[in-house]
């Protein structure tokens, strides 16, 4: 009994702060992360549209597919006709500094590569963050959907699906082609067995 | 609130600022002041991220500062740190979500910036509120003072701009990568640190 009360009497205001601490963060939570998701859809429906701007509408066809270990969505782009474009999906990895989150657009069949944007990264400024210029990421436009491979200099063959690495910073190069060599396979996988694609 | 009060609260606020600013003298939070400062804007927004930390946070300790146990402040400081920084990251995701997106993970890191938990030891925890205020806004303004200097010029000769406006354009004259990297930012802060040294030894 005087144990109890010893304990209580130390502890009484850290186990109050704490209450405390955690239902203001949960109320700070209800009432801004319905606008921070959002933030976060209308993000990547900017970037899908980016990637397929003839499609009209984007339609989730796979809630919370398993895809290399990671959960996401994947989208159909349709176009004004209703026809699908292409899918699209956003796939992770990890870089030199932190996560990597990259929307994927591929084609109808899966068999080639429509181009990807950057939805989150934390790449070293002046080295890994230049992902996002436009030279690097075109490589990927028009690429086929087999396994890229990562040259570190010379001409890339896009017929061998060869992307040219990013001077000075080969770990964040390598990691935006392994998000696509681990994603890619999975997600024909996953179309075929749902018959969005055919065999 | 007498003379000599309003003088003392006057005096704790323009000793943040200049004479134990908490960048320049007491060399804290050294973390953001490196790593945010390429640019005046996330500079801006890291600094009102840390005036709400701190004024909350001092704030919260000076009201229960007569209750604290010595040998749980330090968990108790920490706990509440790290709710207002939370609070402050989700506002920044909502309403600002470039700047969070720029800020990365520097934003999580202000629950570990010594300037926080120093004033919440060296302040907050034996002064009333009042104190405890002028304390977080005069530190506040120092450290916004700190960073916004450093990021200027980082901005200014790694990129030719202000606040993303033009200042340095017109072909003459070439960009500094250099002051955009880390090896920059300790560069200027060097000299920086150098001339302040210089200007207060002169004062005295």
């Amino acid at each position: 009994m005087r144990s109890i009360k010893h304990f209580i009497e130390q502890s009484w205001l850290l186990i109050t702060a704490a209450f405390s601490c955690g239902l203001l963060l949960a109320l700070t939570n209800a009432a801004l992360g319905p606008r921070i998701q959002r933030i976060e859809i209308g993000e990547m429906y900017d970037m899908m549209k980016r990637l397929m701007p003839q499609a009209n509408e984007f339609e989730k066809v796979i809630p919370q597919a398993e895809i290399a270990g990671n959960i996401t969505d994947v989208y159909a782009a349709i176009d004004k006709e209703k026809q699908v474009l292409g899918f699209s999906f956003v796939g992770t990895g990890y870089g030199f500094a932190d996560q990597i989150k990259l929307v994927i657009a591929v084609n109808t069949d899966c068999s080639k590569l429509l181009g990807f944007d950057i939805l989150y990264s934390n790449e070293t400024p002046g080295f890994g963050s230049r992902m996002t210029e436009d030279w690097f990421r075109q490589q990927f436009v028009d690429a086929p959907a087999g396994t890229l491979e990562l040259i570190k200099s010379g001409q890339p063959d896009k017929e061998k699906d060869q992307i040219l690495a990013l001077s000075g910073a080969t770990v964040t190069s390598t990691a935006v082609v392994n998000i696509f060599n681990n994603h890619i396979g999975m997600l024909r996988e996953l179309l075929k067995e749902k018959g969005f694609i055919k065999d | 609130m007498n003379d000599t009060t309003e003088l003392n609260l006057g005096r704790t606020f323009t000793t943040g600022i200049w004479e134990q600013n908490p960048v320049f003298r007491l060399l804290l939070g050294m973390c953001p002041t490196l790593a945010v400062t390429s640019a005046v804007k996330p500079a801006l927004t890291m600094s009102l991220c840390v005036t709400f930390v701190l004024l909350c946070s001092n704030i919260s300790v000076s009201l229960m500062r007569n209750l604290l146990k010595p040998h749980l402040r330090i968990l108790m400081f920490t706990l509440m740190i790290a709710t207002f920084v939370t609070i402050a990251d989700l506002f920044l995701k909502a309403y600002a979500p470039d700047m969070s997106k720029a800020l990365g993970p520097y934003v999580a890191l202000i629950i570990v910036n010594c300037i926080i938990i120093g004033r919440a030891e060296a302040c907050a925890s034996k002064s009333n509120l009042f104190v405890s205020i002028t304390d977080a806004l005069g530190m506040s303004v120092g450290f916004t003072f700190a960073l916004c200097i450093l990021a200027s010029v980082r901005e200014l000769l790694g990129a030719g701009t202000i606040f993303g406006y033009p200042v340095l354009s017109g072909g003459w004259f070439t960009p500094w990568l250099a002051m955009s990297l880390p090896g920059g930012a300790f560069l200027t802060l060097g000299l920086l640190l150098g001339l302040i040294n210089v200007i207060t030894k002169r004062n005295k």
